[in-house]
């Protein structure tokens, strides 16, 4: 029982990480259509996956339903929402437009779920200026370093900022858009470059440790 | 049958996209981005409504593009052309569903030790090329073309070169942060706290277009061509919240308003 439930797993996941890294090195047609092919097969089970995920999110609501729990109500907007997407899709085939103009499908996208997408996210512009408000009280002279290069990411972008930019700074012949361009491709490079090199170190090890064996808590408890 | 079919060539006509559409899609569009933004006021059954709304949404649309760009023509259309190769991925496909099923849930372990093993696989020579190798020949590069450039672009070369140094001094932590170590490692924290700063710059601007979009739809929806959506959806929510503070005057807030 223990092969087929600790060893053959860790079988697989040897095999076919050795065999992804292996294919990425090896110019020949085999390993081209070997990383077809396994790239295939990964859509496949991820959209699988995601089943898994919807199956275990309705199995939740449907509980908060029958159980009568706390705000059940929302929980059949669940399924309304699901279903407002889902029966337009199967009615345009998954199409979002045709000849005539926008499907079904287009329509829900595009009144519902664009709307609520957009909504949900430009409602957390007012809380990232609460958040400015609180991470720009300037206690150090790192927070200051923060701020300033924040502020003129900002100041830039906006007309507003620029004319007055131009108005007080007009004088050194350096415009906003310039400073900003600076800023993003100098020292904003720099930090972003330690922290990249930092994650894929991480990133490889870590791989490493689950094509060995060695991380496998992936794998649950027995 | 006959019945079943014209029924069916009954609704997919009923379904075809008519002005009238758009101006109800205007009026759902319209009261959904309200709803959601009357949470900056409080938190109130509209928003909640239109949040667990988009949650479901979310998972159709996703489950629609799952299913008409994977599952129908790399699982279906295969296995109707008896290429039965696909029956593999989605064999470890299924097994993530016997998670469900507490007694044979070790099934599931053959599909993701499948996500797993690919995902790492890729992962290494992915973050080597593109994270760790770019980043550094990126840094030192620059160095190398110091003949044709100007003293302005030597400068900067030699500046990132520097800050990248000191931001990996700063993330080094198997000597101990003292001395000179300890001034680099603080000189690299300068240097992320720009990045961070434009990023949140960027991000802080990223939003407000998202919202300054919204707000132009809502716009658009309060001409008369939308028959005034806008303006009656907002008008029926400070109507709703003024009730709703006359009715809980004086009163506790029910638990799950708050």
């Amino acid at each position: 029982m223990k092969l087929i439930k600790k060893y053959i797993p860790l079988a697989i996941v040897f095999t076919f990480g050795v065999l992804t890294l292996a294919s990425y090195y090896v110019p020949h047609k085999v390993s081209v259509d070997y990383t077809e092919l396994v790239s295939q097969w990964e859509n496949i089970v991820y959209a699988f996956a995601f089943l898994l995920g919807l199956i275990s999110l309705f199995y939740s609501h449907y509980n908060k339903i029958a159980r009568k729990a706390d705000g059940w109500g929302y929980s059949i907007f669940v399924f309304v929402g699901f279903l407002a997407m889902v029966i337009p899709a199967y009615i345009s085939g998954g199409k979002q437009g045709s000849e005539t103009g926008i499907t079904l499908l287009g329509w829900s996208f595009r009144y519902i779920y664009n709307a609520l997408s957009s909504t949900m996210f430009a409602v957390l512009a007012f809380y990232i200026v609460s958040t400015a408000y609180r991470s720009f009280r300037i206690k150090s002279k790192q927070a200051f370093v923060l701020f300033v290069a924040a502020f003129i990411l900002i100041l830039g972008k906006v007309p507003l900022g620029q004319i007055i930019w131009d108005s007080v700074l007009g004088w050194t012949k350096c415009g906003v858009s310039d400073v900003i361009e600076w800023i993003m491709s100098v020292p904003a490079v720099a930090g972003k470059r330690g922290i990249m090199i930092g994650i894929s170190i991480g990133a490889i090890v870590t791989s490493f440790k689950i094509i060995f064996g060695i991380e496998k808590q992936y794998l649950g408890k027995d | 049958m006959d019945l079943l079919t014209h029924f069916w060539t009954w609704l997919c006509g009923f379904f075809v996209i008519t002005p009238a559409w758009m101006t109800a899609g205007a009026w759902l569009a319209a009261g959904l981005t309200i709803f959601l933004f009357s949470f900056l006021y409080k938190d109130n059954p509209f928003f909640k409504a239109a949040e667990h709304l988009y949650l479901g949404a979310g998972m159709g649309w996703l489950l629609q593009v799952s299913f008409y760009s994977v599952l129908v023509p790399k699982v279906w259309e295969p296995l109707m052309k008896h290429e039965w190769l696909v029956l593999v991925p989605s064999l470890l496909g299924l097994s993530l569903l016997t998670q469900f099923i507490p007694k044979i849930s070790w099934i599931s372990r053959y599909g993701f030790t499948f996500l797993m093993g690919y995902g790492a696989g890729l992962a290494i020579p992915v973050g080597l090329s593109t994270d760790f190798i770019s980043q550094i020949s990126g840094t030192v590069q620059p160095l190398s073309m110091m003949a044709s450039m100007t003293p302005w672009m030597i400068f900067n070369a030699f500046l990132v070169a520097f800050g990248v140094i000191c931001v990996l001094f700063y993330f080094f932590f198997s000597v101990e942060h003292k001395g000179h170590m300890q001034k680099v490692s603080n000189i690299g924290i300068y240097f992320l706290m720009i990045y961070f700063g434009a990023a949140f710059g960027n991000t802080v601007m990223a939003r407000f277009s998202l919202l300054y979009g919204r707000f132009d739809q809502l716009y658009t929806f309060s001409s008369s061509k939308y028959l005034y959506a806008t303006q009656f959806i907002v008008i029926g929510m400070v109507v709703y919240f003024a009730i709703h503070a006359f009715f809980t005057r004086g009163g506790k807030e029910p638990e799950a308003a708050r």
